[in-house]
């Protein structure tokens, strides 16, 4: 009898104890928006800050703390200062989806600005119902063109031109440099890649050897047999369509096993400062293809480079300025300038529509074109190609920078005619 | 019997009034909570009442989650046939695994369970329908409309886990207060002597692993649910870990203690957050703190309280009593 009370006295206890850790807060006031306060817009990002994929995209968070605190110290956003909540996903899709939702409901974060990857973000949009919840998702970092639905995802906005697009440029440049070469492709087997296996078939190109990776499969073990299988198919042109760390492996690997055919690195994994940390050797590297939106970051001539590389020195330690610094610093320019469109008392609502009605005219240091709209979620839409210098930085070809733009349909690869408006002064938007 | 469901009818009403009165975050943890009760409930029932440990309970959850999430991303089911689906698939595994499991004991045991949960997820990796590293996105979809516009989708994972949660701890209680519940707790104690009083100790234990997987399986489940995908890293050896240690602390005989357990396990981050913080936020801090805390309170509780706090506590106080 007495061990049938204890038990009962148990069972109170854990329940009482089990109920009451739920209440140890209060509710949260409801009026004004969740994350903007009289002096403060929190906004909150996810990146693989540590595991496989974080190379060169761990850095991408501090640049962009390190751009919105040299804005904070010249004013902020209308007076209020831009605090970024950084969370690691290790790029995982699990991770992502519990770090986001503490992003949301923990940090009560405004918006989330600049996560990366394909597979995490479409977790993320789909489990943590952004659209549904009316939560902005600015310029994430994947070319999916899946995201360019914005019935979908209908408050997310991709910063990187998709990936079919990116292909289907790509397959333009070979045609015009490469025809008759042997074709081989290494591709991350997901979203990432088959986005780009759609925008090479859509533009006709056929590779002779083709190599898919899972995601994260990438290693010393697994790099040689990608490159053993590229050198027995004899491709001569070979296109890297992966992550950062996925092309540093094979590019080193293809070096040490002597296979030397012209590489093409997609812009996901073709920043030479990650590329050069990993191990390829310069030599490997010097005279290689690569393409991106956004100047080069060793391009000293070019005013938003300089001033972003000032930024660094003052406000990010002076880390090593590579494209992901760059890129990380052009997206936060980005978001100032959304954030300043949203009104002087911003809401989630005048957030997403000031992307609609006025994303296209933000100013970057991108050589293409921003292509937001009341129909299109979809930032840049083009790329220029230069070819890796023996120290990383990536020259412009013999016929100067050339950007191309295209979209992720069926429309045609055209030069881009795109002019960049001057960078405002000292870098500080003014846009409303 | 008729007592405990009307206590845990009552709990259920206090739960629901308070998943009305708190913030989402609360509401959100309070699934996560629910979900860890089931699991801990799982290892309680297995190595607390009849005595085989398992370090593998991340790869039987991985079997209930991946088989609900293919049910429910296959069929348009309610979500309530996917949790069946997973305590099915769950058990039939587990008979299987127990037959094996029945033949090793201690270390054995922990070993083969150990390299199951090490082994299990990678799976995932191999075949294409398992979705990879990607996973399988598990959505349940929107709460019915007749709650509200005010009735969050946490909210909806919370009633929905702390439903199962709840039934889930009846059915166990119920199970192990009952002539099986007495038979496992015979082989526990004395192997030997249980069968010379008749009982079977072999298909004791397999039955005793089988409803143990079937625990795990629906724990597994639910997580699928609270996270809305499964995924290789979601049912990671961490998970496993983090489990044993809660049983552990949660006193790993007491099936009261599983809601203890739970409430440290759903804490661990949030103090790990705390001090990470107050460390300075360095990434490797926050990353690793979680990880670290469970591992030293594991072995902190297995030296000076072999049986779990809760334990010490009950002798403690029928010293005084």
């Amino acid at each position: 009898m007495i061990g049938k009370n204890r038990r009962k006295r148990s069972w109170i206890a854990a329940a009482v104890l089990a109920a009451g850790s739920l209440v140890f807060t209060s509710l949260p006031a409801a009026h004004a928006e969740v994350g903007v306060t009289s002096t403060q817009i929190k906004l909150g990002t996810t990146l693989p800050l540590t595991g496989s994929a974080s190379p060169g995209y761990n850095k991408l968070g501090d640049a962009m703390k390190a751009y919105f605190n040299y804005v904070n110290d010249n004013g902020g956003v209308y007076g209020r200062k831009i605090t970024l909540v950084i969370k690691n996903d290790e790029y995982l899709p699990n991770l992502a989806v519990a770090k986001t939702n503490e992003l949301i409901l923990k940090d009560k974060v405004f918006a989330l600005v600049g996560a990366l990857g394909t597979a995490n973000h479409q977790a993320v949009a789909n489990a943590v119902g952004l659209g549904r919840r009316g939560i902005p998702d600015l310029f994430i970092n994947t070319g999916f063109s899946g995201f360019a639905n914005p019935k979908q995802y209908p408050t997310t906005f991709t910063v990187l031109p998709s990936y079919a697009m990116e292909a289907k440029i790509m397959a333009q440049f070979i045609k015009e440099n490469y025809a008759g070469k042997k074709l081989g492709l290494i591709y991350q087997d997901d979203e990432f890649g088959s986005d780009a296996l759609k925008g090479f078939a859509q533009a006709g190109i056929k590779f002779d050897v083709t190599v898919p990776y899972a995601s994260g499969s990438q290693s010393q073990t697994t790099a040689p047999t990608w490159i053993s299988k590229l050198s027995a198919g004899g491709a001569e042109v070979v296109v890297m369509f992966g992550v950062t760390s996925a092309s540093g492996l094979a590019l080193a690997t293809a070096g040490a096993l002597k296979y030397t055919p012209k590489w093409i690195l997609g812009s996901v994994g073709g920043d030479a400062t990650t590329l050069r940390a990993l191990g390829v050797p310069p030599a490997v590297l010097t005279g290689q293809i690569g393409l991106s939106p956004v100047p080069s970051p060793a391009d000293t001539t070019d005013e938003y480079v300089k001033l972003f590389q000032e930024v660094n020195a003052k406000y990010n330690n002076n880390v090593a300025f590579d494209n992901n610094v760059l890129a990380g610093m052009n997206t936060a320019m980005l978001t100032v300038q959304a954030l300043r469109a949203a009104g002087k008392n911003p809401t989630r609502k005048s957030l997403i529509a000031a992307m609609k009605t006025k994303g296209s005219t933000f100013v970057s240091s991108a050589l293409v074109p921003l292509n937001y709209s009341a129909t299109s979620n979809v930032g840049f839409n083009g790329y220029w190609f230069g070819q890796y210098d023996s120290t990383g930085v990536m020259k412009p070809l013999a016929t100067g920078v050339v950007a191309y733009t295209t979209d992720s349909g069926t429309g045609p690869v055209v030069k881009s005619t795109f002019k960049r408006p001057a960078m405002p002064a000292k870098g500080l938007p003014t846009n409303s | 019997m008729r007592k405990r469901l009307l206590f845990l009818f009552i709990f259920g009403w206090i739960l629901l009034l308070i998943g009305d009165r708190v913030d989402e975050l609360r509401v959100y943890q309070g699934a996560t909570l629910a979900m860890y009760t089931i699991g801990l409930a799982s290892i309680v029932l297995l190595t607390g009442y009849s005595g085989q440990v398992s370090l593998g309970n991340g790869a039987l959850m991985a079997v209930g989650g991946y088989s609900a999430a293919l049910t429910l991303s296959n069929f348009s089911v309610p979500v309530w046939v996917a949790f069946l689906v997973a305590i099915a698939a769950a058990s039939i595994f587990g008979a299987i695994l127990g037959y094996a499991a029945a033949r090793l004991s201690g270390p054995y045991l922990a070993g083969t369970t150990l390299a199951l949960a090490v082994g299990m997820p990678a799976l995932a990796n191999q075949f294409e329908f398992l979705g990879g590293e990607q996973g399988i996105i598990f959505d349940i979809g929107m709460p019915p409309a007749r709650f509200g516009d005010e009735f969050t989708l946490y909210k909806w994972y919370f009633w929905i886990a702390a439903l199962t949660a709840l039934i889930a701890l009846y059915f166990t209680s119920n199970v192990l207060y009952s002539r099986f519940g007495r038979t496992w707790r015979a082989v526990r104690g004395n192997a030997l002597a249980a069968e010379l009083a008749g009982v079977n100790a072999g298909r004791t234990k397999v039955l005793a692993f089988t409803v143990s997987s079937a625990l795990a399986g629906l724990a597994g489940a639910v997580l699928a649910m609270t996270i809305s995908l499964v995924s290789p890293s979601a049912f990671s050896l961490a998970l496993s870990f983090s489990l044993v240690t809660g049983a552990v602390l949660a006193g790993i005989s007491s099936l009261p203690g599983v809601m203890l357990g739970a409430v440290i396990l759903v804490a661990i981050p949030e103090i790990a957050d705390v001090v990470a913080h107050r460390l300075g936020d360095s990434e490797n801090v926050t990353t690793y703190l979680p990880s670290l805390i469970v591992s030293v309170l594991l072995i902190l509780s297995v030296i000076f309280t072999p049986n779990g706090p809760g334990e010490n506590l009950r002798k403690h106080r029928k010293k005084h009593a």
